[in-house]
């Protein structure tokens, strides 16, 4: 099973699962029904989003800087810009 | 170099502060609030459950608009580049065909 396909199953799986709560299907207490059911998917895409920023946010400050690979880096830059100058292509 | 660092820290502190507290800000709002007696104290945070739905909806259009605008410029210009461009190429090839 490739990896699309599971996703897409588990997104399935969860769609029809609400489906079912939103429809009314699934005998649930009124304020729930009213109150919460309704909003969850908003309430999912916020969420998300906040775990995509919590991510960021974590990757930001537990990243440290490497200098002997952005001395490396730097030293490559310079031998392709002058080997394609050489060959004529136009660099920035 | 340090500054930097520093910097770079305070941001990604920053950000995890915010997720955070927007998560659980917006947890309460929408999924505990309905369960609490209209008389209790903690209410009085939280304004009226509409906007709980308004302001993502605004965000997210915002959001859309920005991206999309942004995406036309870098098309159009990209295409004006291309374009002129290729009007440069056919001029000197009728140039030098003459």
């Amino acid at each position: 099973m490739t990896r699309a396909q599971q996703q897409l199953s588990i997104g399935v799986l969860l769609a029809s699962v609400y489906m079912a709560a939103f429809l009314g299907l699934v005998p649930l207490p009124e304020k729930i029904q009213n109150d919460v059911i309704p909003v969850l998917p908003l309430w999912a895409i916020v969420s998300f989003g906040c775990l995509l920023l919590c991510q960021l946010g974590w990757g930001v400050l537990t990243f440290n800087d490497v200098p002997e690979a952005h001395e490396e880096l730097m030293k490559e830059i310079q031998e392709a810009r002058a080997d394609l100058q050489k060959k004529g292509v136009e660099v920035d | 170099m340090a500054i930097n660092k520093a910097l770079d820290r305070i941001v990604g502190l920053a950000m995890l502060v915010l997720a955070t507290t927007v998560f659980l800000y917006y947890t309460i709002w929408t999924l505990l609030l309905p369960f609490v007696d209209s008389k209790h104290p903690i209410q009085s945070f939280f304004p009226a459950p509409v906007w709980a739905i308004r302001i993502p909806v605004i965000l997210l259009l915002l959001g859309g608009a920005v991206v999309g605008s942004f995406l036309s410029v870098v098309m159009i210009r990209s295409n004006r580049k291309k374009a002129a461009k290729a009007r440069r190429i056919q001029a000197e090839a009728g140039k030098k065909g003459r």
